[in-house]
C-alpha cells in the first residue's frame, strides 16, 4: 500500500501530550492480537479514543510522541488515523512510521495552532499544516528525496523488494 | 585538506558508509552494518512482511549467516501456547536461512547475551530491532534500535539508511561510592533536562568518572540512552571494555574516539558527588523527584532486572542491603539476572543464598519482570523497580503506581516496605 505524500489530508483533531509512549499506542504485552489492540489503543491517555475514533481523523500530540520501544503504530493506521502530527517525534517511531509507510509529520508548533476535536489540514506538497476555522498555520518539516520514496514504494519492505527485482533483472544477487 | 574533526557518531557513520564519503551531523547516507540482532519477531511480522512485499515464499535469503544473531529472549520459557507456536516457527525460520548464532534454549536478555558471547566490538554498527541495542555502546560500538521493517531490509542487504545525529557530550566527574549509581545518573539528567534531552542525538560519556565506572553501570547507562531519545549512546574503550571483552571475541576491531575539536550541539556537566538519590515517579522518565520527597510511600513489590540493571553489580548490592535482615512483611521483592551467565556468577557468589534467606525470589533470567508477564500488579498497588520503564500498565493495571529508581533504593525500598532514602537503612553508605 503506497502512500501519497502530495495528497492534502484533512480530518478531527484528536490531541495529546507529550512524551505519548509506545506502551500506550501498541499495548501489545497486554493485548496481543491487532483485533485487542484497536480496542485498546491510547486508552491510557483517554479511555474514549478507541470507542470513538473515526477513519480519517488526525492524531495531533506534542514533543516526544512514540517514546519507548521500537513498536510500531500500526494499530493507529488500523483504527482509521490519516495522519500524525507531532511538535517532535521519537527517532524509534519516526524510523518505525517511515519503514511502513504509516503518515507521520513533524510540525513544530502544531499543538498551539488546533484544538481537540477541530478540523486539521496537512498540505505536505505546500509544506504547511493549517487550520482551516482559525486561518492558524505552521511548517510541516520536509523529508529528504530517499524517504519520500519509501512513502511511495508503501514502505521499506516494499522498497527492498523493488531493489531485489532490478538486481535480479541485471543478473547480480550471487547469492540464494 | 585535512580532514573535518569528527564526532564519535560522525566517525561510526563516516566508516560505515557505502559510499566512503565522510559524513557530518545531519547528513543521510546509506550504511554497512556489521551485525544484526534480531530477536523474537524474528518470524511472524518479518514472514508476513516478506509476503506483502512480493516474497511469496518469505525471505529469500540473508545478507551473511554469520552476522546474523537469533536470541529468543521475550518468550522463553514459552508463557503460552501461542508463543510457543512462534518459537517453533522461528526455529524454522533460521533453520531455512542458515543462520548459524542462534540462541533459544537459553534464558537471558538478548542485549546482555550480545555482550556475553562477544557478538559486538568497540567500533562496529550493531542494529537490533529492540530499542535497547543502544546499550552496546557501552562496549564503544554503534548499537542501536531500528524498525522490525529496517531489519527485513537489513536480513536482505547488510545495509541501512541513517541520518547523521548530532553529538552531545556528558562529562561525569566525581568519586564511585560503593554501590552502583548509573541509574541515578541518568534518572537525575532526565529530570534535569527532560526525557528527551538526547531526542535523535548521540550521547558521548567522558569525564573523570567514567574510567572508575565498571561495564555493568556502562550498559545501564547507554541502555537508558533510549530513554532521553538518543540514537546512540557510547562509551570510550579502555582496559576496562578490553578486559571484559577478553576471552569472549578473537575478532580484531577498531575502537571511537572523537577527534580534538568535534564539534557538540551541546555540553552537559554532572558531579555525581552532588547528586541525591533520585526516583522517577509514574509514569514517566522524565518525573523524577529526590528519593526524600516520595519517601514513606507503601509498596507492594519491588523488583530489580531488565536490560538496564539485571547485571551482577545491581544484585550485588541488593544481597549485601539484605544480608542477614528480612524483606519487609508482605513484599514481594522479584530479582531477575539478565543472563545466564549473570546468574551463574549470582550464585556462585553465594548471593542467590543471602537473597533467599532474606525472603527475596530470584526468577529466570529474561525479559519478564519488566513487563506484565512476571509479577503483574493489581489497581492501587505500589511497585518500586530497577527496570527501564514506569509507563502506565507496564506491569498489568493501569491503575497501579510504578516508581524506577537504583538497584540500592529499591533494595532499601523492599526492606523498609516503604520508598526510603537508602542512607537511613544502611549505614556507612
Ligand atoms: S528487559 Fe525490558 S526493556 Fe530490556 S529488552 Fe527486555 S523488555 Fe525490553
Amino acid at each position: 500500500m503506497g502512500f501519497d505524500l502530495n495528497r492534502v489530508i484533512r480530518g478531527r483533531v484528536w490531541k495529546f501530550g507529550d512524551s505519548i509512549e509506545t506502551d500506550a499506542i501498541n499495548p501489545y504485552y497486554r493485548y496481543p492480537t491487532m483485533e485487542e489492540l484497536k480496542q485498546h489503543t491510547m486508552e491510557a491517555y483517554r479511555p474514549e479514543f478507541p470507542l470513538q475514533v473515526k477513519s480519517g481523523d488526525i492524531m495531533v500530540a506534542g514533543r516526544n510522541f512514540g517514546c519507548g520501544s521500537s513498536r510500531p503504530g500500526l494499530v493507529l493506521r488500523e483504527v482509521g488515523v490519516a495522519a500524525i502530527v507531532a511538535e517532535s517525534v521519537s527517532r524509534l517511531f519516526l524510523r518505525n512510521s517511515i519503514s511502513r509507510a504509516i503518515p507521520i509529520f513533524v510540525a513544530p508548533g502544531v499543538t498551539g495552532i488546533v484544538e481537540d476535536g477541530e478540523t486539521l489540514e496537512v498540505d505536505y506538497p505546500q509544506g504547511v499544516v493549517h487550520n482551516p476555522a482559525s486561518g492558524k498555520s505552521v511548517t510541516v518539516r520536509k523529508f529528504p528525496p530517499m524517504i519520500e520514496q519509501i512513502f511511495e514504494c508503501g514502505g521499506l519492505p516494499e522498497f527492498a523488494r523493488e531493489r531485489y527485482l532490478r538486481e535480479a533483472a541485471l543478473g547480480k544477487r550471487p547469492k540464494a | 585538506m585535512s580532514a573535518a574533526a569528527q564526532t564519535m557518531a560522525e566517525k561510526l557513520l563516516t566508516r560505515h558508509n557505502l559510499t566512503a564519503k565522510p559524513v557530518r551531523a545531519g547528513d543521510f547516507l546509506e550504511a554497512r552494518i556489521d551485525g544484526a540482532m534480531c530477536h523474537y519477531h524474528a518470524s511472524d511480522p518479518l514472514h508476513e512482511m516478506a509476503v506483502q512485499s512480493g516474497f511469496k515464499e518469505g525471505l529469500p535469503r540473508v545478507w551473511d549467516p554469520d552476522r546474523i544473531f537469533v536470541l529468543v529472549d521475550h518468550h522463553q520459557p514459552a508463557l503460552s501456547q501461542k508463543l510457543a507456536d512462534e518459537n517453533a516457527l522461528i526455529r524454522r525460520e533460521v533453520g531455512r536461512l542458515g543462520i548459524r548464532c542462534f540462541h533459544d534454549a537459553e534464558p537471558g536478555i538478548s542485549h546482555q547475551m550480545m555482550a556475553d558471547y562477544g557478538l559486538m566490538r568497540p567500533g562496529e554498527l550493531v542494529v537490533g530491532n529492540d530499542s535497547h541495542t543502544i546499550s552496546y555502546g557501552a562496549l564503544n560500538a554503534g548499537g542501536t534500535g531500528i524498525s522490525r521493517a529496517d531489519m527485513f531490509y537489513v536480513l536482505l542487504y547488510g545495509e541501512l539508511w541513517f541520518q547523521v545525529p548530532p553529538s552531545i557530550k556528558v562529562v561525569l566527574d566525581g568519586r564511585q561510592p560503593k554501590y552502583p549509581i548509573a541509574k541515578d545518573i541518568i534518572l537525575y539528567l532526565a529530570g534535569q533536562y527532560g526525557d528527551d534531552f538526547a531526542g535523535s542525538m548521540s550521547i558521548e560519556y567522558s569525564g573523570s568518572l567514567v574510567p572508575k565506572l565498571s561495564i555493568d553501570s556502562r550498559m545501564c547507562l547507554s541502555a537508558h540512552g533510549v530513554e532521553v531519545g538518543a540514537k546512540f549512546a557510547m562509551f570510550p574503550e579502555d582496559e576496562k571494555t578490553r578486559a571484559f571483552l577478553r576471552g569472549r571475541t578473537d575478532k580484531s576491531y577498531e575502537p571511537l574516539a572523537p577527534d580534538p575539536g568535534a564539534e557538540y550541539e551541546k555540553e552537559i556537566r554532572l558531579n555525581v558527588d552532588e547528586m541525591p538519590f533520585v526516583v522517577a515517579k509514574p509514569h514517566q522518565f522524565g518525573n523524577v523527584a529526590p528519593v526524600d520527597e516520595v519517601a514513606g510511600t507503601k509498596i507492594h513489590q519491588a523488583q530489580i532486572g531488565s536490560c538496564a540493571n539485571g547485571r551482577y553489580e545491581d544484585i550485588e548490592i541488593a544481597a549485601r542491603v539484605l544480608a542477614g535482615r528480612k524483606v519487609a512483611k508482605g513484599v514481594r521483592f522479584i530479582i531477575s539476572p539478565a543472563s545466564q551467565q549473570v546468574y551463574l556468577r549470582c550464585v556462585k557468589a553465594g548471593l542467590v543464598e543471602t537473597l533467599l534467606e532474606a525472603g527475596a525470589q530470584v526468577v529466570t533470567p529474561g525479559c519478564g519482570v519488566c513487563q506484565p508477564r512476571v509479577g503483574f500488579m493489581s489497581d492501587g498497588e505500589v511497585c518500586i523497580t530497577a527496570t527501564t520503564r514506569n509507563f502506565k500498565g507496564r506491569k498489568g493495571s493501569l491503575n497501579a503506581e510504578i516508581y524506577l529508581g537504583g538497584p540500592l533504593t529499591v533494595a532499601a525500598a523492599a526492606l523498609a516496605g516503604e520508598i526510603v532514602n537508602p542512607r537511613k537503612v544502611i549505614h556507612g553508605l
